[in-house]
């Protein structure tokens, strides 16, 4: 650990070229924090008076129970890069080797991918571990893309090397084998989320480029092919960089021949295997098969220094001793710290590019430029990214990171909230930020100021922001984008005070729990239910935990959980829907139709969207889905909440004055999508055209008062007239297991609707991997059952994957559709079964 | 039976001898409660209750438009009336409630009375001259809605030579957006807008119209299209109008001036009408002055005749 004074580490954020902000991101039990606990120990700033007490891994309780991370936390570290790595940087440098790393480590279960996608929009770079036993897995793949689609550049490191070769005995083949396939795998979703030619450029992870690293946190060493390089170098007489190229792929070198070759042969090993592995597995073999001299030999050969106290274990051989060596042998902490120096990229070099996907505003305003330079004498522009809970109850900290100007202790302030629309006064607040703080694991320093490219904390923002938002000095600034969440809240229960007196406090531990959690939601129904919404089953224990003890601290009873459904349409409707308005004079023609397959997603992915310009957006609609391009010019709105997977189209012809009812329409539809006609459930991929309509000549008998509520009830018919069909939500389950518990998993997920949709078993272990879809709704006390048939031997992981249509006319008594239907409105308090159409629709 | 009433503009003894009779001898006796009220008066539903001898059911919006059935069942067999402040034809027309006692096979009669529609008279401007009519909506920020269509009818009826009668929001029992959407039962509280709330409605229109910067293929062609009409000086701020006010009371106020002074007059209490002046007559002419309440006479002169400017180019 390294201590610093305040002023020390104030110092170290002036030099915005040696910053340093990333992630540490991978799937559940990859080693992410064992691995940054190595990192801490090395290079982790702590101030030097809390020096001796700071003990940063450990901070929830239920964290070390359960062994998983479930909240980001992010600690700093201070590198001094030797002489001979700085020449690898190739972004723009300070004249200085000091580096300034700021690390967020975050959680690998899915349930908390939202406190993943908090991190990385505060950082640059992400340092991705993989499992080499286990491979790419899913929560590799989902982080991945959300840091892409970020604008995070990657690094790899290949963890658990151990396990490859004490537990596995690989040999070097096939771990060179094993390796490569992990590396191609990453490079492929690389690829299918970036483009090449895009503003990151190429950022598909090369072991021959260092980008690549390898070895076992938890034994504490690392390296990439620099490091070997760098060993050989001046035996070949080989650059370094050129070196790296042979160590890696089809290059084969015979050391009778003294020759390098591309196809191998008689006398030729792989470059890899007989300058990296090679080595590596002589010295653990010796070691643990206790052959005393061949070890001592190699480690005199190696240059190997064993510290003072780890000298008895010379003696003794075997894995302590194996630890100690490869330990101070391969430091884990310097190779992962020069990776991330020369590699991640600074603040000024990914503002850059990351601003104009950032930034809501005009592509040349102050704010945008200030970003873009990240000049700290440019306007003030901070994203809250998420709230952290303080040891005042009840109060938080503001996390998050400073992208142009600096942000200081008692500066007055515009606060905006993600509502806030520039020039209007909604969700804006101006007032003097009470203290700037750094955040240091568990600790907190107040600091003067903090200038752009860092991460810092605020105090007394968290009265005026929910959960996010934006800070900034700069009077016509818009908002930093909000975050897009990968994971949604699909399942919910309803909670209660067990004493009914104690519901002030209910209702107040409920919105503490709102902010402390990026994900979470929690509603209040038209009926008086609390709802608390969460991404899956584990994610809403956690939270409900800390509803009960942190924020509410009162008894609570909760519901059994249920899943939210999406409303949909599968057919035309069968008819022209016609509705009038209370006063008769104003009609509406509309129909629905379902949306082409795949463009409710493109909605959700934000390739389609409200903000568009609408020529560009109709281009793409007649491209890829075939829409007629003068309609899809004229689409009204988005729904619900003006961005959601509906459209509302304009197919009038020549209709006078109808700009004027737009937005009563528009009013209409909104309300209408976020509670559909069938259970007041949002609507998903229903287009709806608007035909014709009639209008008084009067402009005060076609006010909101007369189109609102008959927009929505021409909506409603529009629905229940084309199909109707429920959306359930299903999560793609990957479950890892021997052979031997494969049958049981076929067995329970046979059992709750669930389709498996790949077997195959990772190469080189007997370990197998079955995916399957798996409904929502049947995953409740999924693990647990899971456990019990296969004797404890399979661990699943659900992520959200899709909606899918529920079977089933909601007509028809007995369908799935119509349980679904009278068991959410019977939980809502609606009336009984599917509304009458005659309540919608007019005749003529 | 179902008698439709109109009980005329100002007192409650506006109602003829006709409708007294027909009220007098029905079952039950609804009024209409959200076009209009009677003279303007806040509670005159006991009053009427008095002088009728009868319990009164007041009808609101969603009673009219939504269960109007209840009205019409009742006449099936009993005699009902609908009273409506006005003519049952007038400024408001319940055609819909008729078409629906027709549609169901009851006989209704209809009672009538003044209206604003023809009591506008009053300010000298001759009936004949009149165009189509309009109302002025009152603008929400928040919703939204800022209807400006109206500017154009009275640009048409202007370039014809033709008066508009402009009949002014009356919100007497509405919901507000978020309400509506809520599907709250909360109401505002009633208001009524005024005739310097009109004109400077009007004035906005034109100076927004006035600033208004086209961009290249701009398609907002109701800005354009204002712009142009602006621009051709069919309506501006110097074109005379009437404002009146208790249109039939004892202290029924009338005033005639330029848009742009009327949107700082106070006509008192509501409810208030205006008129948008076409082509002026002699007789008008000479009939407006008794309503100007400018400084000198001459002044009045002047205005009339950069008010008819217009039609002199023209």
């Amino acid at each position: 650990m390294v201590n610093f004074t305040i002023d020390e580490i104030r110092s170290l954020m002036d030099k915005k070229k040696n910053i340093r902000n990333m992630s540490v991101i991978a799937h559940v039990d990859h080693g992410k924090s064992t691995l940054t606990d190595s990192l801490v120990c090395k290079a982790g700033i702590i101030a030097s008076a809390k020096a001796g007490e700071a003990r940063f891994t450990d901070t929830r309780k239920d964290e070390q129970e359960r062994c998983i991370t479930i909240k980001a936390t992010a600690i700093s570290l201070f590198y001094e890069i030797p002489e001979k790595d700085f020449q690898f940087i190739q972004q723009e440098k300070e004249e200085d080797r000091h580096f300034l790393i700021n690390l967020i480590d975050s959680p690998g279960h899915v349930d908390f991918s939202s406190e993943v996608t908090a991190a990385l929009r505060v950082t640059d770079g992400a340092l991705v571990v993989v499992d080499c036993v286990s491979g790419v897995c899913v929560q590799t793949e989902t982080v991945l893309r959300q840091a892409i689609a970020e604008r995070i550049k990657p690094i790899l490191f290949m963890n658990k090397m151990d396990r490859a070769l004490l537990e596995l005995q690989l040999d070097q083949e096939d771990m060179f084998q094993t390796f490569q396939r992990i590396v191609e795998n990453v490079n492929v979703i690389i690829a299918t989320y970036n483009q090449e030619d895009g503003p990151m450029g190429d950022i598909q992870v090369d072991p021959t480029r260092g980008t690549v690293g390898f070895g076992a946190g938890l034994h504490g060493w690392a390296f990439t092919l620099k490091e070997f390089a760098e060993m050989y170098s001046s035996k070949f007489k080989i650059e370094v960089p050129k070196l790296m190229k042979r160590f890696w792929g089809d290059n084969f070198y015979s050391p009778s021949e003294k020759k390098w070759s591309t196809t191998g042969g008689e006398g030729y090993t792989r470059g890899f295997s007989q300058f990296v592995l090679d080595p590596i597995f002589k010295v653990v073999q010796s070691i643990m098969n206790f052959r005393k001299e061949e070890y001592l030999k190699l480690i005199e050969k190696l240059n190997i220094k064993i510290a003072a106290e780890d000298k008895d274990k010379l003696v003794e051989g075997g894995k302590p001793l194996m630890k100690a060596v490869m330990k101070s042998w391969l430091p884990a902490g310097d190779t992962l710290l020069a990776m991330i120096a020369i590699h991640l990229p600074s603040p000024v070099t990914a503002q850059k590019y990351r601003t104009e996907m950032l930034y809501e505003g005009p592509h040349d305003d102050e704010a945008f430029l200030g970003m873009k330079n990240c000049d700290p004498n440019g306007p003030l522009m901070m994203y809250i990214s998420k709230m952290v809970p303080t040891s005042d109850k009840g109060r938080f900290y503001a996390f998050g990171r400073v992208f142009s100007g600096t942000v200081a202790t008692g500066q007055k302030a515009r606060i905006m909230g993600p509502n806030y629309v520039p020039g209007k006064k909604e969700d804006l607040c101006v007032k003097a930020i009470q203290r700037t703080i750094l955040m240091m694991g568990r600790y907190v320093e107040p600091i003067e100021n903090v200038p752009c490219g860092n991460i810092c904390g605020l105090v007394g923002v968290d009265q005026f922001l929910v959960k996010t938002g934006t800070i900034t000095t700069f009077e016509n600034a818009h908002n930093l984008k909000v975050m897009k969440f990968s994971v949604s809240p699909v399942v919910r229960v309803a909670v209660e005070a067990k004493n009914p007196a104690d519901l002030p406090k209910l209702v107040e531990g409920l919105k503490r729990l709102a902010k402390s959690d990026p994900m979470v939601q929690c509603i209040i129904e038209e009926s008086g239910e609390h709802i608390v919404a969460g991404a899956g089953e584990l994610h809403l224990e956690i939270c409900l935990k800390d509803l009960e003890e942190d924020h509410a601290c009162i008894p609570i009873k909760i519901s059994d959980p249920v899943v939210s459904y999406r409303e949909t349409v599968i057919d035309e409707s069968s008819e022209m829907c016609l509705s009038k308005s209370p006063n008769k004079h104003n009609r509406l023609y509309m129909k629905a139709v379902p949306m082409p397959e795949g463009l409710p997603d493109d909605i959700d992915k934000n390739e389609v969207n409200a903000r568009q310009d609408f020529k560009i957006r109709a281009r793409y609609l007649s491209e890829k889905y075939e829409y007629d391009v003068t309609e899809a010019r004229k689409i009204w709105c988005f729904g619900p909440e003006g961005t959601g997977p509906n459209l509302l189209i304009d197919c009038t012809k020549g209709v006078q004055y109808l700009n004027e009812i737009k937005d009563s329409v528009v009013a209409g539809f909104q309300w209408a999508t976020k509670e559909g006609p069938m259970a007041e459930e949002n609507v998903r991929g229903v287009r709806f055209n608007l035909y014709d309509v009639t209008l008084h000549a009067d402009a005060i008998h076609r006010g909101g008062g007369q189109i609102i509520p008959t927009a929505r009830r021409c909506l409603y018919g529009c629905i229940l007239t084309a199909s109707p069909r429920f959306f359930e939500p299903v999560y793609l389950v990957e479950i890892q297991c021997p052979e031997a518990a494969v049958g049981g998993i076929y067995g329970v997920l046979n059992r709750r609707r669930g389709v498996v949709i790949e077997e195959t078993q990772v190469t080189g272990t007997p370990m197998f991997v079955v995916k399957a879809h798996l409904p929502v709704n049947e995953s409740f006390g999924f693990t647990a059952d899971l456990r019990s048939n296969t004797g404890g031997q399979a661990f699943p992981q659900c992520v959200f994957d899709h909606w899918q249509v529920l079977n089933g006319s909601p007509t028809d008594a007995g369908t799935k559709t119509r349980q679904v239907l009278d068991d959410t409105r019977k939980r809502k308090g609606l009336k009984e079964g599917l509304p009458d159409l005659d309540q919608y629709l007019d005749k003529l | 039976m179902l008698y439709i009433i109109g009980l005329g503009l100002a007192d409650i003894e506006d109602i003829t001898l006709k409708g007294l009779n027909a009220v007098r001898n029905s079952d039950l006796v609804y009024l209409e409660h959200y076009t209009s009220i009677l003279g303007g008066g806040a509670d005159y539903k006991n009053e009427l209750e008095k002088f009728y001898g009868k319990e009164i059911i007041l009808a609101d919006r969603t009673m009219v438009e939504q269960n109007s059935d209840e009205i019409i069942d009742a006449a099936k067999d009993k005699t009902v009336s609908f009273l409506v402040v006005g003519d049952p034809f007038g400024a408001t027309t319940h055609t819909d409630l008729v078409l629906r006692a027709v549609e169901k096979g009851i006989k209704y009669k209809v009672v009538h009375n003044a209206s604003i529609m023809n009591a506008i008279g009053c300010c000298g401007l001759q009936l004949y001259n009149y165009g189509e009519t309009i109302s002025i909506c009152f603008w929400s920020d928040a919703e939204n809605w800022k209807p400006k269509s109206y500017f154009e009818k009275i640009c048409e009826n202007r370039s014809r030579g033709l008066h508009t009668l402009c009949l002014l929001d009356i919100k007497v029992k509405e919901k507000s957006l978020i309400n509506l959407i809520k599907n709250r039962d909360i109401y505002e509280p009633p208001r009524f807008m005024s005739v310097a709330q009109a004109s400077s409605q009007m004035v906005q229109i034109i100076q927004e119209a006035r600033d208004y910067v086209m961009d290249e293929d701009d398609e907002n062609l109701t800005e354009i299209n204002l712009k142009k009409l602006v621009e051709a000086n069919i309506l501006t701020e110097d074109t005379l109008a009437v404002g009146l006010a208790r249109v039939g009371k004892d202290d029924q106020t009338i005033r005639v001036d330029t848009i742009k002074n009327l949107a700082d007059c106070d006509l008192g209490s509501p409810l208030h009408s205006m008129v948008i002046a076409g082509k002026l007559h002699p007789l008008e002419i000479d009939f407006l002055r008794l309503f100007y309440n400018g400084e000198a006479q001459v002044k009045f002169d002047d205005l009339v005749n950069s008010h008819n400017d217009f039609y002199v180019k023209k």
